[in-house]
């Protein structure tokens, strides 16, 4: 099924991207960009109904939304940081791909700030 | 799924290379490195939209705006 498919997909396109590497490495560059975005594409439907499902839970846990959504966002940032990152390495371009995953890092940082404030001012209170 | 612009994109690929190499040996080299770059640049043209398609789609699954 769904598997089967993707990996046949990317046997496919791996091969003709050795073909069309030694002529034109741009080309090639580009070609494995469209297929890491079209896999990611396909699975990307299947893990909206499982962010769904733990907006849900979260609803039913009268957990603040505020949490969850920093959370979706920090997953959702370093995912395209890696994204990103792993196409520049592809191309040999590291010192490009250490520059945008140090981004997301500092990106990831400032998202997490607010919360580990609050989780400090819980701690302060607790204290008697 | 739009699978048949992968198989686009390697054709373009592959047909650059040729006429490159055949352009080169009649020898227009200037109208070789010009066909290069328009095929790069139709090729770029579609992996920009489907870049598109793919950052507004995560930044409607992770809320990321």
């Amino acid at each position: 099924m769904e598997i089967i498919q993707i990996v046949g997909l990317g046997f496919i396109v791996t091969l003709l991207i050795l073909i069309i590497r030694s002529q034109r490495p741009e080309i090639a560059v580009q070609l494995s960009l469209t297929l890491a975005t079209i896999i990611f594409l396909l699975v990307l439907a299947k893990l909206d109904v499982v962010l769904n499902l733990f907006r849900e839970l979260a609803e039913k846990a009268s957990v603040s939304q505020t949490y969850l959504n920093t959370i979706l966002k920090i997953i959702g940032i370093a995912y395209i940081t890696e994204f990103g990152a792993q196409v520049c390495r592809d191309a040999g371009e590291g010192a490009v791909a250490a520059k945008i995953e140090f981004a997301g890092k500092i990106l990831v940082m400032v998202m997490a700030v607010p919360i580990i404030a609050l989780v400090l001012d819980t701690i302060v209170k607790l204290i008697p | 799924m739009n699978l048949d612009l992968l198989f686009k994109i390697a054709g373009v690929g592959i047909l650059i290379s040729v006429f490159h190499t055949a352009l080169k040996q009649a020898g227009k080299e200037d109208m070789a490195h010009l066909c290069t770059l328009a095929g790069f640049a139709i090729v770029l043209l579609w992996v920009v939209q489907l870049l598109g398609q793919l950052f507004t789609t995560v930044q409607g699954v992770f809320k990321l705006f």
